[in-house]
C-alpha cells in the first residue's frame, strides 16, 4: 500500500475538510482524528489510516447514519449494501485491491463501458478523480457503509486467494 | 425589469432544458446552439448573464467566454458541462468564470448563483467613489459584517464570504491555514484575526523564513508571557519557502512538542501558504505532517481578480497610507475612470502588485486627483517594452520558482542544479532557502 501513500493522505485530508464544511463534525473533532491518522501513517499502518474510520469508531465524533443520510439527501447519491451483491474478482478490471483498501472503494460491477462503484469516500474529491481516471470509462457512484465495505473487501480478498490457489494447483 | 440571459449549448435537448429553467425564473432568454453565431449575437445585444456549455464543436466554452470578456468583461459567465478536469476548472476560474456547474444540474444552485452574479455586476456599475479618508468605508464594512475587518473592503461576495468564514473560525483551537496565491496580504489578514479577539489577552507573533527558529520563537513567546499574554498565536508566513528544519519546527509548534512542551499557555498557529497546496505537497515543499495539519481549519484567500469591486477601494486605502508616509496634507483621490482601470487588470501578483502599482502612481502624482492617464501609464508600464525585455523581466521575477523546479527535476542535488544553470552551489542554496 506504500505506493498509495500520497493518495491516502490526500483523500483523507479532503474527506476531513469536507465533513467539517458540511457541518457533520467540528474542527476540534477533525484535529483529534488527524492526530490519530498521522500516527497510523507514521507507523506505516496504511490499512488503519482512515480519518473516516477514526471519526466513526475511535473518537465517535461522526454518526454514520447521519453521513449516509447526508449523501442521499444533499449529494443525491444512491446507496448499496455490498453484503447483497454477488462480488467477483477485481482482476478483470485491472484493479489493485490495496487501492480499494486505501480508498474504501470497490468497482463491484460493469455493464458495457459503465462501472458501478461503491465508496465510503464520496466526499473526497481526490478519490473520485483517481477512480474515474483509473477506470477510464463512465462511473455510476454508490455510497455504502464502512462495515459493508470492509466485509466486501475481505470477501474479494478471499476470492483472489481462491483464484491464486487454483492457479497454483493448475501449475502442479 | 426581467434580466436577459444568453444560453449557448450545442446539445439541443439540454439547451431547451436550460432555456425553460431560465424562462420559468422570469429571464428573457436568447437560446443559441452555435458558438460562432452566439459571438455575433452577443456583440450586438446587451445581456445580464451568459450561460454556456464547455464542449462544443466550433469553439470551447472557455474560448467563447474569452470572446465575451474581451467585449464586455463585466458580463458574468456561467459554465455548464457534463465533465470538466480540475485543471480546466482552475483555468476557467483564472479567466473569470462566475460559476461552474456539472451535469446533472442543481437548478436551485444555478439560479441562485446567477442572481448573485447579476447583483454583483449591477453593484459594480453603480459603485460609489472610494472614501479618501477611509473611516466611512471602514464603518460601512463593520456595519455590514457585524465585526471589524480591514484586509478587504468586502464589496464582493468572494471577499465577504472570506471575512465571514475567518470570523466564524476565530476561536480555532490550534491551527488555521490561509491558502492563497502569491502576493496576498497575509499579515494584514492575520491582523484582522487578532482584532476579532480584541480585549482578550492574546498576543500574535509573526514569523517568516528569515526569522523562524527555535530560539527566536521561544524568546518571543516568553516575552509575550511577560506581557501577561494568556494565549499566543504564531503566524508562520511563507511556510512553503521555509527550510526542512523550519517545517519540522512548525509542526512541533502546532503540536506543542519539543521545546514548546514547556510553554505553559495555549499556543495556536496560523499557516500562510502561497500556492496550490496539493502541488506544493507533490513537489515536496510541504511535508506530510504539515499537509494534514493544514487541513484542519483551512481558508482559501480569494485572489484580487475575484474581488473586482474591492480593488479600486484597496488602491485608495493604499493611497491614504502612502500619503501619510509622504506627509501629504491632502490625500489624492482616483477619478472614476481611473478606478475602472483597476478592475480591468488581472492582478496576477495580487496585493503586492497592487501596492507596487499604487506606489508608482503616487511617485508620479503631483495633484489631488489621480487621473486616468497617470493610472493607465502606471498599470500598463510594460506596454511598448520589447519581447526580450518582457521575457527577461518575467524570468527574473520567477527566478526562485525556476530554481526550485530544477531542484525537483534533479532530485534535490544542488550540484547538478548549479551546473545546469552555470553557477555555483552557494547561489543555488541561497535561492532554495
Amino acid at each position: 500500500m506504500q505506493e498509495h501513500r500520497a493518495l491516502i493522505l490526500r483523500s483523507n485530508r479532503f474527506i476531513g475538510s469536507a465533513l467539517v464544511d458540511r457541518g457533520l463534525i467540528s474542527t476540534d473533532d477533525l484535529e483529534s482524528a488527524n492526530e490519530k491518522f498521522m500516527e497510523a501513517i507514521q507507523a506505516s499502518e496504511l490499512k488503519r489510516a482512515s480519518i473516516l474510520s477514526t471519526l466513526l469508531f475511535e473518537t465517535k465524533a461522526l454518526d454514520e447514519q447521519a453521513l449516509l443520510e447526508h449523501l442521499v439527501e444533499e449529494e443525491m447519491l444512491g446507496l448499496v449494501d455490498l453484503n447483497h451483491i454477488d462480488l467477483r474478482s477485481l482482476r478483470p478490471f485491472n484493479v489493485d485491491l490495496s487501492l480499494c483498501w486505501a480508498t474504501s472503494t470497490i468497482p463491484f460491477d460493469k455493464a458495457e463501458e459503465t462501472y458501478m462503484v461503491a465508496t465510503c469516500y464520496k466526499l473526497s474529491a481526490p478519490v473520485i478523480k483517481y477512480w474515474e481516471e483509473h477506470l477510464g470509462g463512465r462511473v455510476i457512484w454508490f455510497g455504502t457503509s464502512t462495515s459493508s465495505m470492509t466485509r466486501a473487501l475481505e470477501r474479494i480478498e478471499e476470492i483472489h486467494d481462491a483464484e491464486d490457489e487454483a492457479a497454483a494447483e493448475d501449475e502442479k | 425589469m426581467p434580466y436577459s440571459a444568453l444560453i449557448l449549448d450545442d446539445d439541443a435537448d439540454f439547451n431547451s432544458l436550460l432555456t425553460d429553467i431560465f424562462e420559468q425564473a422570469d429571464y428573457i432568454v436568447t437560446s443559441m446552439t452555435n458558438p460562432l453565431e452566439a459571438v455575433d449575437v452577443f456583440s450586438e445585444t446587451i445581456y445580464d448573464i451568459v450561460v454556456t456549455d464547455h464542449k462544443m464543436p466550433e469553439m470551447t466554452g472557455s474560448e467563447f467566454m474569452k470572446k465575451v470578456k474581451e467585449m464586455r468583461p463585466e458580463v458574468p459567465v456561467i459554465m455548464v458541462s457534463g465533465y470538466l478536469e480540475n485543471d480546466t476548472i482552475r483555468e476557467l476560474i483564472r479567466d473569470g468564470v462566475g460559476g461552474v456547474f456539472l451535469k446533472p444540474l442543481n437548478i436551485f444552485s444555478l439560479l441562485e448563483r446567477t442572481a448573485e452574479l447579476i447583483e454583483e455586476a449591477k453593484k459594480l456599475e453603480t459603485a460609489p467613489a472610494g472614501d479618501a479618508g477611509g473611516t466611512a468605508l471602514e464603518k460601512e464594512v463593520d456595519a455590514k459584517l457585524g465585526f471589524s475587518f480591514r484586509a478587504f473592503p468586502c464589496k464582493t461576495n468572494a471577499s465577504t464570504d472570506f471575512a465571514e468564514r475567518l470570523h466564524s473560525l476565530r476561536n480555532f483551537r490550534s491551527t488555521l491555514s490561509l491558502i492563497g496565491e502569491k502576493g496576498m496580504h497575509y499579515r494584514a489578514i492575520c491582523e484582522d484575526i487578532s482584532r476579532f479577539s480584541e480585549g482578550s489577552s492574546e498576543r500574535f507573533i509573526y514569523l517568516s523564513p528569515g526569522s523562524f527558529d527555535e530560539k527566536q520563537t521561544a524568546s518571543l513567546i516568553e516575552e509575550a508571557k511577560k506581557k501577561s499574554a494568556e494565549r499566543v498565536t504564531c503566524v508562520l508566513l511563507e511556510i512553503e519557502s521555509m527550510s526542512e528544519g523550519q517545517k519540522m519546527l512548525a509542526v512541533a509548534l502546532a503540536k506543542g512538542d519539543g521545546v514548546f512542551t514547556e510553554v505553559e499557555i495555549p499556543l495556536r498557529v496560523i499557516f500562510c501558504v502561497s500556492g496550490d497546496l496539493d502541488a506544493l505537497f507533490d513537489e515536496g515543499l510541504i511535508n506530510e505532517n504539515l499537509y494534514i495539519l493544514m487541513g484542519t481549519a483551512e481558508v482559501r484567500v480569494p485572489p484580487l481578480r475575484e474581488c473586482a469591486l474591492d480593488i479600486s477601494v484597496m488602491a485608495q486605502q493604499l493611497v491614504v497610507e502612502m500619503a501619510r508616509e509622504k506627509g501629504l496634507a491632502v490625500v489624492p483621490r482616483f477619478e472614476k475612470s481611473a478606478r475602472e482601470l483597476f478592475r480591468k487588470q488581472q492582478w496576477k501578483g495580487n496585493y503586492a502588485e497592487l501596492r507596487e502599482s499604487v506606489r508608482k502612481i503616487m511617485d508620479a502624482a503631483s495633484g489631488e486627483v489621480l487621473a486616468y492617464p497617470l493610472v493607465k501609464a502606471a498599470l500598463q508600464v510594460n506596454e511598448g517594452v520589447s519581447q526580450r525585455a518582457r521575457l527577461e523581466s518575467f524570468l527574473s521575477s520567477q527566478q526562485t520558482d525556476i530554481v526550485r523546479a530544477a531542484a525537483i527535476i534533479f532530485g534535490g542535488e544542488r550540484g547538478r542544479v548549479a551546473r545546469f544553470f552555470g553557477t555555483d552551489v552557494s547561489e543555488i542554496s541561497a535561492k532554495l532557502q
